[in-house]
């Protein structure tokens, strides 16, 4: 196995994990159930199917997934089995907030509707890298540091070669991570604009 | 400046320096290596035959490629199955020998199993490949894989063999697209660049349908893309350049009416396209191939029709594709053994260092048809 096949079936796995952690609502049984539940499906998931892990299944459909989508699925695993939470609403919100203007760029450009394809500036574009710079040292100055961690350890791992993409964009967002953030602040928006009546 | 900000500006600080670096060093815009020029031919009179590659193995095959190897010999690949999109597709070779006119038993060089467990995720079913060489001269094998979905869920795999193609590394993806990378599919010939880059004529059919090429570097990575169009009506790009800045494109056609090949065109080295614009050749949203003989003349095969793949003929342009006369039919109604489904298409066209022109193509999806002639056949006039 390639290294780079390595992180990527690790990827799905922690994604497959963080499903399966919130789905069962780990969080409501004891220590031992929660502990012994999570090692049960990590070993599933690498445990080969056909000849080939669960998780190849996942990354078949999938892909490689971003650093946001591991940071958040790493953030629903220690939440559901420990009962910590890894990051603070606001550090995740304002995430989702810069996930999903990426997204509304990105997207629908890369999708082939217009000559503009933003997607070609991942591969190594000087204002590509310092809109990105600006973005992050604004939010290190605001003290976002998931922005800032995420944002570094997305560069640091496309420098790095862990996954087959030169291109910072698929280190930066994925689609999975992308419609999360657009339903999350969408459905705040909602919420903001239709306030529930206390009863 | 607490402790943890001075890290966090530090970690800043060492990412962005690599990614300029990065950016800095990326490959510049490179040029087109120009046709090779081929040998002479060895007989000036008018030579053309014609052969049904072997088939043992399936009931359906598909999309031909081929290149030379030593000893003026070709190598083709293509896919065969059950049916188009079946499971057990696989990609299959054949070599032919120019000595005997024979081509070889075929073999399976990559089936859905290998690539699964070479590209560690699920794979539904494989498509298209095209071959090419890299800077090195290792034969580059692309292929379509899906894991989901239709053709519009494909993405594109490499696979390098060191040895003219009798064995293949391990096959690895490649990553042109941020959704899901899905997409992708090859058709056109891969063209080696001046600074040894390769650029890879691809085309998306998710939303839309459009061609780009991609970059790849000396190890075959994707370093770079460039768009060849936009929209929902224009895929399979075929690049033909003529020098080193100069190329002409074409392009399947799946628009509205009248439906003909598409053209675009570059005058700096592939960098920037000229909107797709409609040729006088029609196009019944079928794959074309092209390629510039020695001496001049561009050849384009093409079915020749507007709604069906049921001819297959070979024009001729002197200027580069400005204007075209169709030179020969290949398959059609008034030329005899016909398949059993009257389809003819996605033709593979090159020419050999000994300048023999050969054709490749679908054959009623039974077989791939080998067509090989002189230049002296192709311009001697209609048949």
């Amino acid at each position: 196995m390639t290294a780079t096949s390595f992180f990527g079936l690790l990827g799905c796995g922690l994604l497959c994990l963080a499903l399966v952690a919130t789905a069962l609502r780990l969080d409501r049984f004891s220590v031992r159930v929660r502990q012994a539940v999570a090692v049960i499906a990590v070993v599933a998931l690498f445990v080969p199917v056909g000849g080939l892990p669960l998780a190849a299944y996942l990354r078949g459909v999938t892909g490689d997934l971003s650093v946001p989508t591991l940071a958040l699925a790493a953030s629903a695993c220690v939440s559901r089995i420990t009962g910590r939470s890894l990051f603070a609403p606001r550090e995740c919100s304002a995430l989702l907030g810069l996930v999903a203007a990426a997204a509304l760029f990105l997207y629908p450009f890369a999708l082939g509707f217009t000559p503009f394809d933003p997607y070609a500036l991942g591969y190594a574009s000087i204002a590509f890298t310092t809109a990105l710079l600006l973005a992050t040292l604004a939010a290190w100055r605001a003290g976002l540091n998931l922005i800032v961690f995420v944002v570094v350890a997305a560069a640091a791992a496309c420098l790095g070669g862990v996954y087959e993409s030169r291109n910072l964009w698929d280190y930066l967002i994925d689609p999975l991570v992308a419609f999360y953030a657009l339903i999350r602040l969408g459905a705040g928006a909602v919420g903001r604009t239709f306030p529930r009546r206390q009863s | 400046m607490n402790a943890r900000q001075a890290v966090g500006l530090a970690a800043i600080a060492l990412v962005f320096c690599g990614l300029y670096v990065r950016a800095l060093t990326a490959p510049a815009a490179a040029r087109f290596v120009p046709p090779r020029a081929a040998g002479e031919e060895k007989a000036a009179a008018p030579r053309y035959a014609t052969q049904l590659l072997p088939n043992s193995s399936t009931q359906s095959v598909h999309s031909a490629t081929a290149l030379e190897i030593p000893g003026g010999k070709l190598r083709a690949f293509w896919y065969g199955g059950t049916r188009e999109g079946a499971s057990d597709v696989a990609i299959y070779t054949s070599v032919y020998s120019p000595k005997e006119e024979t081509w070889s038993p075929e073999r399976a060089v990559m089936t859905r199993e290998l690539a699964q467990r070479q590209l560690q995720r699920s794979v539904r079913k494989l498509g298209n490949p095209v071959v090419g060489r890299d800077r090195a001269g290792r034969m580059c094998l692309y292929f379509v894989s899906v894991s989901v979905g239709g053709w519009a869920g494909s993405a594109i795999n490499l696979t390098i063999s060191e040895d003219e193609g009798e064995t293949w590394g391990p096959a690895r993806r490649l990553v042109a697209s941020p959704f899901f990378n899905i997409s992708t599919l090859v058709k056109g010939v891969p063209l080696l660049l001046s600074d040894g880059t390769i650029a890879l004529p691809v085309y998306h059919e998710f939303l839309g349908k459009f061609g780009e090429t991609l970059r790849l570097d000396g190890e075959a990575r994707v370093v770079g893309k460039t768009r060849l169009s936009w929209g929902k009506s224009s895929l399979q790009p075929v690049i033909v350049p003529r020098s080193e800045t100069e190329a002409v494109g074409f392009m399947r056609y799946a628009g509205d009416p009248p439906a003909r090949i598409l053209e675009i065109r570059t005058t700096d080295g592939g960098a920037h396209w000229t909107e797709p614009v409609k040729t006088a050749l029609p196009n019944p949203n079928a794959a074309v191939g092209s390629v510039l003989l020695v001496g001049g003349p561009l050849a384009l095969a093409f079915n020749n029709a507007e709604e069906n793949r049921e001819s297959l003929s070979l024009a001729l342009s002197t200027d580069f594709g400005n204007t075209w006369r169709v030179a020969r039919n290949l398959e059609g109604e008034s030329l005899p053994p016909h398949a059993p489904v009257a389809e003819y298409s996605y033709p593979w066209i090159i020419q050999d260092s000994s300048g023999s022109v050969h054709v490749l193509y679908t054959w009623g999806r039974s077989r791939i048809k080998h067509v090989v002639f002189s230049r002296a056949w192709l311009e001697g006039g209609g048949r």
